[in-house]
């Protein structure tokens, strides 16, 4: 025939060509689908919600700019926003002042009892800050405090106050000491990861002791102590249990308080509310910018080298007074609180004072099983802590993965969307999920899955965060060997990369736990009577004026803590430690080869 | 036709494109070697291969099976090909019989069929003795043989090799070439090996194809290679070679600054074409200035001086300078020696020089 085909059967059979399983798998889309979903519930959702009540009256429900203008011409308003600024400032400054120090005596120096005062500097941060607080207000309160009842015994009757907790200054103090193992632990783990040999490297060419920590060691860990400044900053900022505790009585507001303020109004303002968040969360977003430019450029802080060896600067004559100027922060942040919490709730009666018949575990029987309104908050708090941080570690790795991984088109879209919540203050996730679910569709006011949701959302950034870092550590062929045997992509995510995560896991899931269950202020706006927690508890019973049982919970919710951070350790090694057969003969390693 | 078959395959990354369009048949039963430098498209084409990569174009079938097209691909766990990791990929928390065991847990075979193909697969790589250790306990060597026990077990229709031996030290290197040969040659499995290393190549595949820049140089059995190279590139990379650029004088002549050298002419350059004359070093020979330069046939003959020379034992060699910027490398017997900065003749017989043209 005459005519002339631009096509050859060839490229023709090749065009229809097409491999017989090339559809995407149906589970494979369910996987995406729900992950997709759940962090569009959990942070789109809430965050969106905020974003559009901030552009709403409160009475009218019309559009408005309203709600921005008034912020900034009412002296209110502006006024806690200056107060919170002053809070967050001098939080840093103690922050870092005091832990910076500490983190070079303790990994740097032969300062006696070493390994004890980095035990106790972590007992002051897994320690809710509000609850330091309830300890400083038995000790410091200026007419019933302890220690001013101590300094009028000294001084005399007619002598004032030595101290007032409810002030400005107290609110400092305490956001300060509690904030300080921040400072400490990132100063610290940079002293501590920095290869010894960069330092040995100065004194080679002739560098004395002094002049290497001017030139070289101070110099490499300057983005840690920076970017501790800035994450002491934002604690100052958005902390909301201790301004409550401290401030609101004397009438300081600041940004948080003023927050919850919004709340208690009749009617509440709650989309006024809305629109208070967002300089907070404008602050925030700026300073995790910078912290992930500091952080970002100076990579070389983490470049990690060998484990120290038993080589330190010896302080000599300066060795004890410096040890008890480092004991000076576990002494005031954990001893004395601590004590004045235990001794109260080991009184039947603490206005009776101390002695043998007053004292009693009344009150700890009377929380854990006279009490239901206590008994069901402690119930709530390790069911809900249990779940929350279940769902968090499973959605966080998940996301991690699929980001690690690139499986998706726009995987990296979901990892930005799960980091989202780390600049968002606890107290604004409590505005959020409160604006997005106490409504139809999804009303889940009163249940136990908004508080469980809220609390994954929060700290979801944390579980992907860490999760990444264990998937970055398994190089993806161990999933490709899986694969090419014939494992499909979920057969090889069981069977080979959870195994693999193992003890990471297990340490993510304590990561998340610990501060969800003293998490205060994400559950302030959620709880109700039956879905109150122990922390919310603490925090609405400390009005009622009833010290002896705020205590016994306080005492109660740090046991419950710190036996699980005495926990963590040994069970994540026990789960990740390196597997060897039991009859391991090193002489038969040459075999054949 | 049966075994694998690659049509056109080209691979781009955002901009950069790693695969040029790549045609390769690998029949089956046969062991081919994909040799070439880093960043030359071998291991993207393997890749490709197991499926871990989608095609930008071209297809990749295995007997009449489609694999992979721009327009899809059969996942992995589909495609009854076995890969060996450049770094073994050894689960470290299965012992060595579950890692070995775990592709035919996925096949639910019966338990006594896994059991028997189990010791089969371990007794095939030697490793029975070490069935319940964990990897951490093994060395280098025992774990390679781990991942081709476990990549093996499964009784695969394609088994790909990612630079297996090269992580493992030079001496084991040499024995484990031969084992995997061996092993070739008792199961017949359509295998392709990647590898930067010509003698690994040389020793193990019954053909190798040559990559550069993401384009294939040649494709051919071993002889092949060496003897007949397509492209100065291929005689430079495989095995130590002279390389004198010039320009094509045609009629199987070469210009070389002021000389022009003759020699069989397999580069197709029209006159005037950038061409190089190709000599082994080991085909060079080279007459001091005392000596009367004796040749028993046609031969080039350059003049130079010596820049350095290395006794090797075995033999010497020594580097020449040719003037011009250009360098001869030869090796000669031991007993010749030659002092630096001393004039000599050098012959390159005809016979044993190629023009060839550069690289695809």
């Amino acid at each position: 025939m005459g005519v002339i085909s631009t096509d050859s059967p060839d490229s023709a059979a090749a065009a229809i060509a097409r491999p017989a399983m090339a559809r995407v798998p149906l589970a494979r889309t369910a996987v995406f689908g729900a992950v997709a979903l759940l962090l569009f519930l959990l942070v789109v959702l809430p965050f969106g919600w905020v974003l559009n009540n901030s552009f709403h009256d409160d009475l009218t429900g019309a559009w408005t700019l309203g709600n921005y203008a008034r912020i900034f011409q009412s002296a209110d308003l502006l006024e806690p926003l200056f107060n919170s600024l002053v809070l967050a400032v001098a939080t840093a400054v103690i922050a870092v002042g005091i832990g910076v120090p500490l983190a070079w005596l303790v990994s740097r120096t032969d300062l006696p009892f070493r390994r004890t005062i980095r035990v106790l500097t972590l007992t002051a941060f897994v320690t809710p800050s509000f609850i330091g607080a309830t300890g400083w207000i038995l000790l410091a309160a200026p007419n019933s405090g302890w220690l001013n009842a101590l300094w009028r015994t000294l001084a005399g009757a007619e002598a004032g106050p030595l101290l007032n907790i409810y002030s400005m200054t107290g609110a400092i103090f305490i956001c300060g000491i509690y904030t300080v193992p921040y400072s400490f632990t990132m100063v610290s783990s940079a002293l501590d990861e920095m290869a010894v040999e960069l330092e040995d490297a100065a004194a080679t060419l002739g560098s004395g002791t002094l002049r290497t920590m001017l030139s070289i060691t101070i110099p490499l860990v300057t983005p840690a102590v920076i970017a501790s400044f800035i994450l002491s900053f934002i604690q100052g900022l958005t902390l909301f249990g201790v301004p409550a505790f401290l401030l609101t009585p004397t009438g300081i507001p600041v940004v948080t308080t003023k927050l919850a303020e919004f709340y208690q109004l009749f009617p509440p303002e709650i989309f006024m509310a809305a629109a208070y968040c967002m300089p907070l969360l404008l602050v925030t977003a700026m300073l995790f910018w910078m912290r992930r430019r500091i952080l970002g450029r100076k990579q070389f802080v983490t470049i990690s080298g060998k484990i120290r060896a038993g080589r330190r600067i010896a302080l000599g004559g300066a060795r004890w007074p410096a040890f008890f100027a480092a004991l000076l922060l576990p002494l005031v942040s954990v001893f004395l609180p601590y004590a004045a919490l235990l001794l109260v709730s080991l009184t039947r009666a603490w206005g009776q004072g101390l002695s043998w018949e007053n004292l009693s575990l009344h009150w700890y029987w009377w929380a854990l099983f006279g009490n239901s309104e206590t008994h069901t908050a402690i119930v709530n708090s390790l069911l809900f802590s249990t779940l929350a941080a279940t769902l968090c570690v499973m959605l966080g790795t998940v996301v991690a993965y699929i980001v690690e991984r690139k499986m998706v088109f726009g995987a990296s879209l979901f990892g930005a969307v799960a980091t989202v919540p780390i600049i968002i203050p606890g107290i604004v996730m409590s505005v959020g999920f409160f604006a997005a679910y106490t409504r139809a569709p999804l009303n889940l006011y009163g249940t136990p899955l908004l508080l469980v949701a809220a609390f994954a959302a929060t700290f979801l950034p944390i579980a992907y965060a860490h999760g990444g870092s264990i998937l970055k550590g398994i190089g993806p062929e161990l999933e490709r060997a899986a694969r090419s045997l014939g494992a499909g992509e979920g057969r090889t995510f069981l069977a080979i990369t959870i195994p693999l995560m193992g003890g990471g896991l297990l340490s993510g899931w304590f990561l998340v736990f610990i501060p969800i269950i003293r998490e205060l202020s994400v559950a302030v706006f959620l709880i109700t009577p039956k879905t109150n927690v122990m922390t919310t508890l603490i925090y609405n019973a400390k009005d009622g004026g009833n010290y002896e049982a705020v205590c016994a919970m306080s005492v109660l919710l740090l046991l419950i803590t710190l036996a699980l951070v005495a926990a963590a350790g040994p069970l994540t090694r026990l789960t990740s430690a390196r597997r060897t057969s039991r009859k391991t003969a090193p002489a038969e390693g040459a075999l054949p080869t | 036709m049966s075994g694998i078959r690659i049509k056109n395959l080209r691979k781009s990354f955002g901009t950069y494109t790693a695969l040029h369009g790549i045609d390769l048949q690998v029949p089956n039963g046969t062991l081919l070697a994909l040799l070439g430098p880093s960043g030359c498209g071998k291991s993207t084409t393997l890749q490709l291969l197991a499926g871990f990569e989608a095609p930008t174009e071209g297809e990749i079938w295995a007997d009449d099976v489609l694999l992979s097209s721009a327009r899809g691909v059969l996942p992995p766990e589909k495609r009854g090909i076995s890969l060996v990791f450049q770094n073994y990929a050894v689960w470290p928390h299965k012992t060595v019989a579950e890692n070995v065991a775990f592709g035919l847990s996925i096949r639910r075979l019966p338990k006594a069929e896994i059991a028997e193909r189990l010791d089969r697969t371990l007794r095939t790589v030697r490793l029975e003795a070490l069935r319940d250790r964990y990897p951490s306990e093994l060395s280098g060597g025992q774990q390679q043989r781990v991942a081709l026990a476990r990549a093996l077990a499964v009784e695969p229709r394609i088994l790909l090799l990612d630079e297996p031996l090269s992580n493992l030290d030079a001496h084991l290197r040499e024995e484990m070439r031969y084992e995997i040969r061996q092993v070739h040659d008792l199961l017949g499995l359509t295998t392709v090996y990647v590898t930067h290393d010509q003698s690994e190549a040389l020793v193990t595949a019954d053909r190798i194809a040559v990559m550069k820049s993401g384009h294939l140089q040649q494709l051919g059995s071993p002889e092949d290679i060496f003897e007949r190279p397509s492209n100065a590139f291929v005689a430079t990379f495989i095995g130590a070679n002279n390389e004198l650029a010039g320009t094509s004088e045609g009629n199987g002549a070469i210009r070389v600054g002021n000389h022009v050298l003759t020699a069989p002419d397999r580069s197709g350059a029209a006159h005037g074409a950038r061409v190089s004359l190709c000599v082994r070093p080991s085909q060079v020979r080279l007459f001091g200035a005392e000596q009367s330069a004796v040749a028993d046939e046609g031969c080039n003959v350059l003049s130079g001086t010596v820049l350095r020379s290395a006794y090797l034992g075995e033999y010497r060699d020594v580097l020449v300078d040719l003037g011009g910027g250009r360098t001869l490398r030869a090796f000669v017997p031991p007993a010749q020696s030659f002092a630096p900065g001393s004039v000599v003749t050098a012959l390159l017989p005809i016979g044993s020089c190629q023009i060839l043209g550069p690289a695809a």
